[in-house]
């Protein structure tokens, strides 16, 4: 017979036959306690499981009811048509069909997306991985640097750095007026269909601290052995850049790349505040999950937003699982060797 | 021999407790500790209407002490999504207020209270009739209107005397405004107004002005991709003039004297509604005046008085006696009408009509004369917009935005927008 959990009072009682009840303040989830009673020959016991769950409740309760619950709804809702008021009434998949069929602005959406992914990932990921090899070398104040790269991460994804970013940016703004000085008016650039998308791009790119800091921790992994060898065989600074530390950096490239792209199709925030949640000028800075809150909030077709919602899902589960795919070809793991 | 476990037992529960207790702590919004009534009062607008709501709430507290109200504020736009999230969750504010674009949605799913339950708290007696009616849904009285506004031209006086111009006058029309920039523009040599081209509310004027209008009694279009063609090539003639600011001001309007052209100097002269240019004062201070809207060719007025705003009360508002009460206040007392003024409106009850209206100074003095210059010459408000329609109105300056930085012609946009319309208002 299989062990039963907590309610058993001889697994209860076992604690505090051992005089270690203290240990039971720090209960294991799940799995066959591992420190046993007096009675090593006896089938491994269960250690009590109640307070587990009670510690562990505010976790279960808040992936549960704050996600679990939301995203079975939403799946419900995507083949609803539910305008926040009326009860929602099911159409099966007309959310999905309409989606691919009558909304050219979902189009345009998509490909404002896909441009922003393609210009802030690759600038953000090389201004990080240059700066962390810079920083590597460096000899004094490297602590400084690192915190002052880093800093912008920590505020990027707020609000009010976006309203700095429009105000920069903006016709009238300081960016425009320094510029005006050298006698170069710009008249703004988040007024401009072409150069909206690049401001809120150079927003992300300037938030490059976060992936700079893993490369560093990447770098400082890499032996030193290899670089001596390479200096010893003649191999120039460039040289010793392509063939030790990319190969040497890959996985950690892969693991920024996967992440950066999984966090810029989800960009939001600073394209709402640039464009006042509209994705203007021109829909130039419509990105997906603008577009999404607009159809949800603003036209209150929470149906259909929903279906937008699960789509992103999808999409980004694709190009993640074609990431991992081309990953095989040019991401090498230095403990693969034996293989 | 069970103590270690109740102890392990007891500390988690504790924790448990303790969590709990911390987040209730951020609750606790409808009853105060010492028993006081505790009602939430919501509105959109600017720091003015703020300022004087704020001043009109603490009078009603002075003087009915077991009553606390809770009041929050933000621009429209935000407070749209806002108020429709909280409705849909079951935690509608107290006390709203409402557009008119809302009423048919808020009143039809029940979310507002039928006022004739607490006719006795907020007697109606000295409101406009017809006024009365905007805030009706099936017969039933779900909303009250906040006050009389009116669609209007807000310009800088001073900019058009400069420039020789007199004051327009009710029954120019839109050739009229036209050659008006033109004369203007010659003076000031930069754009003279905000571009009307991205607002579906001058359209509607525009349209009426030509005898049509936005929508028919089953809620759907009632103008044809013409005449959409013909309004946006006609803003799109006074853009590429320079009359008009250009797209990269235009596509910032949102609502807020910041944001618009005009409110940043770009531009003299814009449309907006009587009371809400108000916002302007700040920029332009008694250079501000307010002229009536273009007329049609044969002098069809297209402009309409609206119930500026309304106001309701939430059907799950556990003290609806009390909200009734703070509504009568606002509207009905002399108090209250003293400190609002007209700032969201001419005053709905009669008595305070004829009270305020002559007393008026400023700036408010003429909202309340360009209302007088245009009486009886204004045809019947449409009726209340579909639902769909709160959509439309931005779909509507997102097209003008591809037809104002030209990367479509007015044809294709509008032809796009009947497409997006229809879809919208598919019942």
């Amino acid at each position: 017979m299989p062990p039963t959990p907590t309610t058993s009072p001889a697994a209860a009682a076992a604690p505090g036959a051992d005089g270690a009840g203290a240990a039971a303040g720090r209960p294991r989830a799940g799995g066959p306690g591992r420190r046993l009673g007096r009675s090593g020959g006896r089938p491994p016991r269960r250690e009590p499981q109640g307070p587990a769950w009670i510690f562990l409740s505010p976790w279960v309760l808040g992936a549960a009811v704050l996600t679990l619950l939301p995203m079975a709804v939403s799946l419900y809702l995507s083949f609803t048509d539910y305008n926040l008021f009326d009860p929602p009434s099911w159409i099966g998949l007309r959310n999905y069909v309409q989606m691919f069929t009558e909304d050219p602005r979902l189009l345009r959406s998509v490909g404002n997306t896909l441009l922003y992914v393609l210009v802030a990932v690759p600038l953000q990921l090389a201004l990080a991985l240059a700066a962390a090899v810079a920083l590597k070398s460096m000899r004094r104040g490297k602590d400084f640097y690192r915190s002052a790269f880093y800093a912008p991460s920590l505020l990027g994804a707020s609000m009010s750095i976006a309203l700095v970013w429009r105000a920069l940016f903006n016709d009238g703004g300081t960016v425009d007026n320094f510029l005006s000085t050298f006698g170069v008016h710009t008249g703004g650039w988040v007024n401009r269909p072409g150069w909206a998308l690049l401001t809120v791009a150079l927003l992300t790119v300037w938030q490059f601290g976060a992936p700079m800091v893993i490369f560093l921790a990447g770098l400082q992994q890499i032996p030193g052995e290899l670089y001596e060898a390479a200096a010893v065989d003649g191999a120039g600074r460039w040289r010793q850049f392509a063939s030790i530390t990319l190969p040497m950096l890959s996985p950690v490239l892969f693991f920024n790349l996967v992440l950066q792209t999984i966090q810029a199709f989800q960009v939001f925030t600073p394209a709402f505040a640039v464009s006042g949640g509209r994705g203007g000028p021109a829909d130039s800075t419509l990105f997906y999950t603008l577009y999404l809150y607009d159809r949800g909030f603003t036209a209150s077709h929470m149906g259909y937003a929903s279906a937008m919602a699960w789509m992103l899902l999808l999409a980004i589960g694709i190009v993640t699982a074609v990431l991992f795919r081309t990953s095989r070809s040019w991401v090498f793991y230095a403990n693969e060797e034996g293989h | 021999m069970y103590r270690p476990r109740t102890r392990a037992f007891g500390a988690a529960a504790a924790a448990f407790a303790l969590c709990a207790a911390l987040a209730g702590c951020s609750q606790g919004a409808s009853a105060a500790g010492d028993g006081k009534v505790v009602l939430r009062f919501t509105w959109w607008g600017n720091a003015d209407r703020a300022a004087r709501t704020e001043k009109a709430v603490a009078a009603f507290e002075k003087a009915h002490p077991n009553v606390d109200i809770r009041t929050s504020y933000s621009p429209y736009e935000a407070y749209k999504q806002k108020l429709a999230t909280q409705a849909a969750g079951g935690d509608a504010p107290d006390i709203v207020q409402l557009d008119y674009r809302q009423i048919s949605q808020y009143a039809g799913s029940g979310i507002l209270l039928d006022l004739a339950e607490q006719r006795k708290a907020l007697p109606t007696g000295q409101m406009d009739k017809s006024l009365l009616r905007t805030g009706q849904f099936e017969g039933k009285q779900y909303a009250i209107p906040m006050g009389v506004g009116t669609q209007a031209l807000a310009y800088d006086k001073e900019a058009w005397r400069e420039a020789g111009v007199p004051p327009p006058r009710p029954g120019w029309t839109w050739d009229d405004l036209e050659s008006v920039l033109r004369e203007v523009k010659r003076e000031h040599d930069s754009p003279v107004m905000t571009d009307p081209g991205s607002m579906e509310d001058w359209f509607e004027v525009w349209l009426r002005s030509r005898g049509k209008r936005l929508y028919d009694e089953n809620g759907q279009v009632a103008f044809s991709e013409d005449d959409l063609t013909r309004y946006w090539t006609y803003t799109s003639k006074l853009r590429k003039e320079g009359l008009v600011s250009p797209a990269e001001g235009t596509t910032q309007l949102d609502g807020s004297v910041e944001n618009s052209p005009m409110g940043r100097k770009k531009a003299m002269a814009e449309f907006n509604w009587d009371a809400p240019s108000a916002g302007f004062e700040s920029v332009y201070g008694d250079r501000l005046a307010l002229a009536p809207m273009p007329a049609g060719e044969n002098g069809t007025m297209g402009q309409y008085y609206k119930p500026s705003m309304l106001i309701g009360i939430s059907a799950k508002s556990s003290h609806p006696r009390e909200a009734a009460r703070f509504i009568d206040f606002l509207l009905n007392s002399d108090k209250a009408a003293d400190i609002l003024t007209v700032d969201r409106g001419t005053p709905v009850n009669n008595r305070q009509r004829e009270r305020m209206l002559p007393n008026l100074t400023g700036f408010q003095k003429a909202v309340a004369d360009l209302q007088k210059s245009l009486e009886g010459k204004l045809k019947a408000p449409p009726t209340a917009p579909p639902r769909g329609d709160n959509a439309l109105q931005s779909v509507f300056q997102k097209d003008y935005d591809q037809v104002a930085f030209e990367k479509a012609s007015p044809r294709r946009m509008a032809q796009q927008f009947l497409t997006e319309a229809r879809a919208e208002l598919r019942p």
